[in-house]
């Protein structure tokens, strides 16, 4: 299936992050260690309706957008206004705010890689972005309205459809720069963005596009709080920055966050020839499912599995690997035991960016796979911030007569994961992302020269 | 209620529609065409018509919306119709 001799470049990247006014301002605040997370005054507003009070929420303002509220549906955002005048208004009228960030995002990669509008609109060019969430700012008050206070369905106005379908950040990308090749959304829960950017990966390597704008977006939005804080697996007790602690063993939960990460993909050697700044090249992507019929709990013959079809006959040994670390207590030991398992115990650093910013759900791959770009570009690893202290114990998993994976305490391995950023020589790093349902998705990306 | 009273009213409407040029507001008339002279999508046309229901307190009726055209006394018709039926 896979074309003899052609490659993927990532020549473009953008997004919006918490706190952060744009992506310069998120690489400086990683490398020098510091958390992105904060105390939530909406999820403080719902008291003892909600656990958990952090996350790494962005407010419209932060954005430099403002919301004008319909005068028949209360609380309904009938269009944002960007106060910068970056989006056409016909193009705000139809997006909702991860749509605004997912247009932001794909004018600030496209930027950086130097596309043509000719490039940009060519039949070669697809789109590839997908969430997880799905508008609930536009829908909770839209249905109450509708269902509560017997309004019309044509209280609200006629973009309900377009700025909360599921894929409505392709089709809002598509729709701004006029390509002509494929749009599309792929969606497989916390593995989204970075299954959009594997299948871009997919579509150019395959020769079916020339270059792909690709990666995922989650929306700041309480239902999604609300929904994993039902499961109590969100982390409560510590103070913003400490909420997210992968690995360390007084972990309790993920930090719900938000965001959005979109990157330029394009066949190796148009970029070259054009003399593209080339960001990384794509060695490799794997995805599979975990076959246990478990839709929650990972699993470490599935990811011993990814790790065999990530690395197959490419020969490398990642120098980092940029794991999905969420700091829930079942998902970090499990990760971590099938990372040394197929890597052994050294020659190679872990690097935890959900410490720094919590868990962006849909959009965690996609701007995951960006922190792994920065560390192309800034040789150095990111770290795993407040993975404090590692289980000087086996792990119950590692106690089943069944386990045949590494049989030391995590504690072992506190020489991999290191607490703060450091300079080091990096030629590639492996990605992972895992969803609901039992999917693991891979990407090896390395220096052009490497 | 009289019609350049209605009118008014539509323009105040029009302005809070964004993908509408607010230059081309200074001279509507009865004849002003929504799509043609204000290249209002026509994906506003429901949302305008919501919003004059609010603004002038009445209710249309479906088939009234369905057979609406495109210009300003269009909406202007159904406005006073629906006052007369209430």
């Amino acid at each position: 299936m896979e074309l003899q001799g052609r490659k993927v470049a990532v020549v473009g990247m953008g997004g919006v992050f918490p706190t952060c006014s744009d992506l310069n301002d998120f690489s400086d605040k990683l490398f020098s260690n510091k958390s992105l997370i904060r105390t939530w005054d909406e999820a403080v507003a719902c008291d003892k309706q909600v656990r958990s009070k952090v996350a790494g929420y962005i407010t419209d303002a932060e954005v430099n957008l403002d919301t004008v509220y319909s005068t028949i549906v209360e609380n309904y955002p009938e269009v944002y206004v960007d106060l910068l005048k970056r989006i056409p208004p016909a193009n705000l009228a139809t997006a909702d705010m991860g749509s605004i960030w997912a247009m932001l995002g794909t004018m600030d990669a496209i930027s950086m890689a130097g596309w043509s509008t000719e490039d940009t609109q060519s039949e070669a060019t697809g789109v590839v972005i997908g969430s997880g969430g799905c508008g609930h700012a536009l829908l909770r008050p839209a249905w109450h309205h509708f269902f509560q206070k017997g309004g019309k369905s044509r209280s609200p106005g006629a973009h309900t459809v377009d700025r909360a379908m599921v894929y409505r950040e392709a089709a809002n990308v598509s729709c701004l720069i006029r390509n002509r090749g494929v749009c599309e959304g792929i969606v497989s829960a916390c593995a989204t963005g970075l299954g959009n950017i594997g299948h871009a990966y997919r579509l150019i390597k395959f020769g079916m596009q020339d270059r792909v704008i690709a990666g995922g977006v989650e929306t700041t939005s309480l239902e999604s709080l609300i929904g994993f804080d039902s499961m109590q697996v969100l982390s409560r007790g510590f103070a913003p920055e400490e909420s997210s602690r992968p690995f360390d063993m007084n972990r309790n939960g993920f930090v719900c966050s938000f965001g959005a990460g979109i990157v330029c993909l394009e066949e190796y050697e148009l970029a070259k020839g054009r003399g593209a700044n080339i960001l990384g090249v794509i060695d490799s992507y794997y995805n599979n499912s975990d076959g246990d019929g478990d839709m929650f709990y990972p699993s470490f013959g599935g990811q011993r599995r990814l790790w065999k079809g990530l690395l197959a006959n490419t020969g490398i040994k990642p120098d980092v690997v940029k794991v999905h670390g969420t700091s829930t207590p079942a998902g970090d030991p499990i990760e971590l035991l099938s990372v040394v398992d197929v890597l052994g115990d050294s020659g190679y650093h872990i690097s935890a960016p959900k410490s720094q910013f919590g868990h962006m759900l849909g959009a965690a791959g996609a701007v995951e796979f960006i922190t792994a770009l920065l560390m192309l570009r800034e040789q150095a690893v990111l770290p795993c911030l407040n993975s404090v202290d590692l289980n000087p114990e086996l792990e119950n998993i590692q106690k089943a007569e069944t386990w045949d994976g590494p049989s030391v305490a995590l504690k072992s391995y506190r020489h991999l994961l290191p607490q703060e950023s450091f300079k080091k020589k990096i030629n590639t790093i492996a990605c992972l992302n895992y969803g609901f349902g039992g999917t693991n998705s891979a990407v090896l990306v390395s220096k052009d020269d490497a | 209620m009289e019609r350049q009273e209605i009118i008014d009213g539509l323009v105040e409407i029009l302005r809070t529609v964004r993908t509408i040029d607010p230059e081309k507001l200074t001279n509507v008339t009865e004849e002003t065409d929504f799509i043609a002279d204000l290249n209002t999508p026509s994906t506003e046309l429901i949302n305008i018509a919501a919003k004059a229901e609010q603004k002038f307190e009445v209710e249309f009726e479906d088939d009234d919306i369905d057979d609406m055209g495109s210009k300003v006394k269009d909406i202007v018709d159904l406005v006073i119709r629906a006052k007369e039926r209430a």
